[in-house]
């Protein structure tokens, strides 16, 4: 069975999918479909984009609810879920903390202006109703950010399938999805990107089933006085997680192993690594001082 | 449902009449309808916790939030 | 007659099941999942008798629970499968009850308070019940009332603070079939009302095609359940053998569409006066409740649960129970035991197809001490 390489440009990122298949034709429209499947929930979610449903929520804050459809209510209500389960730790609103960490320079915003933003921060807030969805107050974004490339995914993932796809691998920027063992039997091996070294892998993992996700700390960060700050902000406090240079999970979606990643990483070292011991999730952890965690049981 | 609950108890009560010199064996302990009062309530939600059904055997035993 | 009453407490080598003037025990239960939840439960109880006509019971336990519970069920890997597991919903639940009861010639009235407290479920409940004894006391007629008010919370939600109100009726007969066999038959009925969503259970579902394309839902019952349990029991001793038989079933009806059987078939083998055995078999079928379902329909419905508690399924669990009775008055007890519920065990065996098959291994150990 041949080995189909797809590469594409999507969410801001380079994405590859690989696809096994006897069928060349079908491997190739499979992946094309999943390729587009991916390219609709972009669209559709994303908030740099003025037509999107997610900016149009964002332009009504303090209005009028905008109408949703059922797919959107569904996404939200998986991040209400989510919201609860982690105690406010992944909340979809602290998107406008962006507005303050510009992580093209080396300066950490002082505590008046991010205790500003704090203030427009909270999902308890947001206001879904049959006639729609509205953020109470003017100032909040509702951003996807956290689970949409998640989602996107596992979407892709089921598209292959949904070709006859049997095993297939479908990978954005990290974030995986993968559809059965290799023609041969042989699980995946999915390389974890080393967190301090660039194109080195800390760790393999043999996957055969299910979704892998990582959080990390080297994404998009600055070094202030020797102290590093990412982009996985708290949304109580605005102030970058700390703990753990990336927490990878597998579970048997993205969207659960990416929100479980991204709220391990914002609990801390303690309290995340207890936190996926008790979801009974597979993962593997680098703290911050390099050790490895490793708990990420035979796939 | 009820017509049979009543056929039970017109069948049951024409049965023999057993004198109280007769309940010797009546009176052993492993023909009592439960065990003790502390197995019993212990076992009380070791099934149901895991089943659609419960009760059957008494009132006023409460719930939990059994998970 | 008086003459007539004192014979049976002459004859009857062993210690009578009912407590002279009291008892006092304590008993432990341990129980285990594979892969899922452990429990430990001890327990200590005493029932005394006053006065000739009075009796008072109480018991105090706590029901300790590590490991977790099945929490999502997910398709994203092509089949409905429970995964996540969410952390252990409750460390400790602390239950109380007490009954107290007063005979008056063949009629004997009780009261009984049960009081079952965890971090997110609260539980009072009172019950009432008078029996009465005819025929030369071949004959019981039971008839009970009992109410249950309990209280809804989730360690994952704090605004979540929800009632349910449940009564209950009963009523039973116990009827003496021969000088070595007993029956006895009780109805329940309950009428409850209020929140039945389990706050710990959610659905996440991935479509192949159509519109939407996704759907995640909670849990989301019915505001209201009816339900009829019939349990009959019958013991019937073979003084030849010095055995006893144990055989007892119960239907179980609701409106949520689940319909259940129960049968247990137990035997106790005396080795003498002290020695006892008994091992049993319990088979267990339902039918699933019509809003159980391990993918979210289209068009989402105003109720869905993938718990599987609600799924069709069946099990078997055998038991083995050994008793050493002391003539001093003390009874010691242990049994072992082992659930199996799967999809295939079910009568007829059409269970639910996304039911993951549960295996757990239960222990209980008691002494009491009769006084």
């Amino acid at each position: 069975m041949a080995l189909q390489r797809f590469t594409f440009r999507a969410m801001a990122a380079e994405n590859e999918l690989q696809v096994h298949c006897d069928d060349v034709d079908l491997g190739r429209r499979g992946a094309q479909a999943a390729m587009a499947e991916v390219g609709r929930i972009e669209a559709k979610y994303s908030r740099y984009r003025p037509d999107t449903v997610v900016s149009r929520i964002n332009a009504q804050a303090g209005g009028r609810p905008v109408p949703i459809d059922d797919e959107t209510r569904s996404l939200l209500r998986y991040a209400e879920a989510l919201y609860r389960q982690s105690v406010g730790l992944f909340d979809p609103t602290s998107g406008v903390l962006r507005r303050a960490w510009r992580f093209d320079q080396p300066e950490v915003p002082c505590d008046a202006i991010l205790a500003a933003m704090v203030k427009q921060i909270g999902w308890d807030r947001v206001e879904i109703s049959d006639r729609g969805v509205r953020l109470r107050d003017p100032g909040m974004e509702l951003d996807f950010g956290g689970f949409g490339k998640e989602y996107a995914v596992d979407r892709a993932g089921l598209v292959l399938r949904e070709h006859g796809i049997a095993s297939a691998m479908v990978n954005l920027a990290g974030d995986l999805a993968i559809l059965g063992p290799q023609p041969d039997g042989s699980p995946w091996r999915v390389g974890i990107r080393h967190p301090r070294r660039d194109n080195a892998v800390i760790a393999t993992l043999p996957v055969s089933s299910g979704a892998i996700a990582t959080s990390g700390d080297y994404e998009r960060f600055i070094e202030v006085d020797g102290v590093r700050h990412c982009h996985v902000l708290d949304p109580r406090t605005g102030r970058s997680a700390r703990g753990f240079q990336s927490v990878t999970v597998h579970a048997e979606s993205c969207l659960v192993a990416g929100s479980a990643s991204t709220v391990a990483m914002l609990k801390g070292r303690e309290e995340g690594l207890a936190w996926l011991a008790e979801l009974g999730l597979a993962h593997l952890a680098v703290l911050d001082d390099g050790a490895v965690v490793d708990a990420s049981h035979p796939a | 449902m009820k017509a049979l609950a009543l056929t039970l108890l017109i069948a049951v009560t024409g049965c023999a009449n057993v004198a109280p010199y007769q309940r010797a064996h009546l009176a052993r302990p492993d023909m009592a309808f439960e065990s003790n009062l502390g197995v019993a309530k212990a076992m009380e939600k070791t099934f149901p916790a895991k089943e659609g059904a419960s009760g059957g055997a008494s009132v006023g035993g409460g719930g939990c939030g059994c998970n | 007659m008086q003459a007539a009453l004192a014979l049976p407490i002459l004859v009857v080598p062993a210690r009578a099941g009912a407590a002279e003037v009291g008892e006092v025990g304590i008993a432990v239960l341990g129980y285990k999942e594979r892969g899922l939840i452990k429990v430990t439960e001890p327990i200590i109880w005493a029932k005394g008798r006053f006065a000739e006509v009075w009796e008072v019971s109480g018991s105090v336990a706590v029901d300790i629970v590590s490991g977790a519970s099945p929490q999502l069920v997910s398709n994203a890997t092509g089949q409905p499968m429970q995964t996540i597991t969410g952390a252990s919903v409750t460390d400790r639940r602390k239950i109380w009850d007490a009954k107290v009861s007063r005979r008056f010639d063949d009629t004997t009235l009780a009261a009984s308070r049960n009081v079952s407290r965890e971090e997110d479920y609260l539980s009072h409940a009172f019950g009432i019940e008078v029996r009465h004894d005819f025929n030369q006391r071949n004959t019981t007629l039971v008839a009970g009332y009992g109410r249950s008010n309990d209280r809804i919370r989730s360690s994952d939600d704090p605004l979540l603070d929800e009632g349910r109100d449940t009564r209950e009726y009963m009523v039973g007969l116990v009827q003496v079939l021969s000088p070595v066999a007993v029956v006895q038959s009780t109805l329940v009925a309950t009428r409850g009302e209020g929140w039945y969503n389990d706050p710990y259970k959610q659905t996440l579902t991935f479509y192949p095609s159509g519109s939407p394309p996704f759907a995640f839902s909670g849990d989301l019952r019915p505001s209201s359940r009816d339900t009829v349990a019939w349990l009959t029991r019958y013991r019937r001793h073979f003084p030849g053998s010095a055995g006893t038989l144990h055989a007892d079933y119960r239907y179980f009806h609701d409106d949520w569409g689940i319909r259940a059987h129960t049968l247990e078939v137990g035997w106790v083998q005396s080795f003498g006066a002290r020695w006892s055995l008994r091992p049993a078999l319990r088979y267990y079928t339902q039918t699933a409740a019509d809003f159980y379902s391990p993918l979210v329909p289209r068009p989402q419905p105003a109720l869905i649960s993938s718990d599987q508690r609600l799924a069709a399924f069946g099990g078997l669990s055998p038991s083995l129970k050994a008793t050493l009775r002391l003539e001093s008055g003390t009874t010691f007890e242990a049994t072992a035991g082992y659930v199996y519920n799967s999809r295939s065990m079910r009568v007829g065996g059409e269970g639910s197809p996304a039911f993951q098959p549960l295996r757990a291994y239960y222990g209980v150990v008691s002494i009491v001490h009769e006084f």
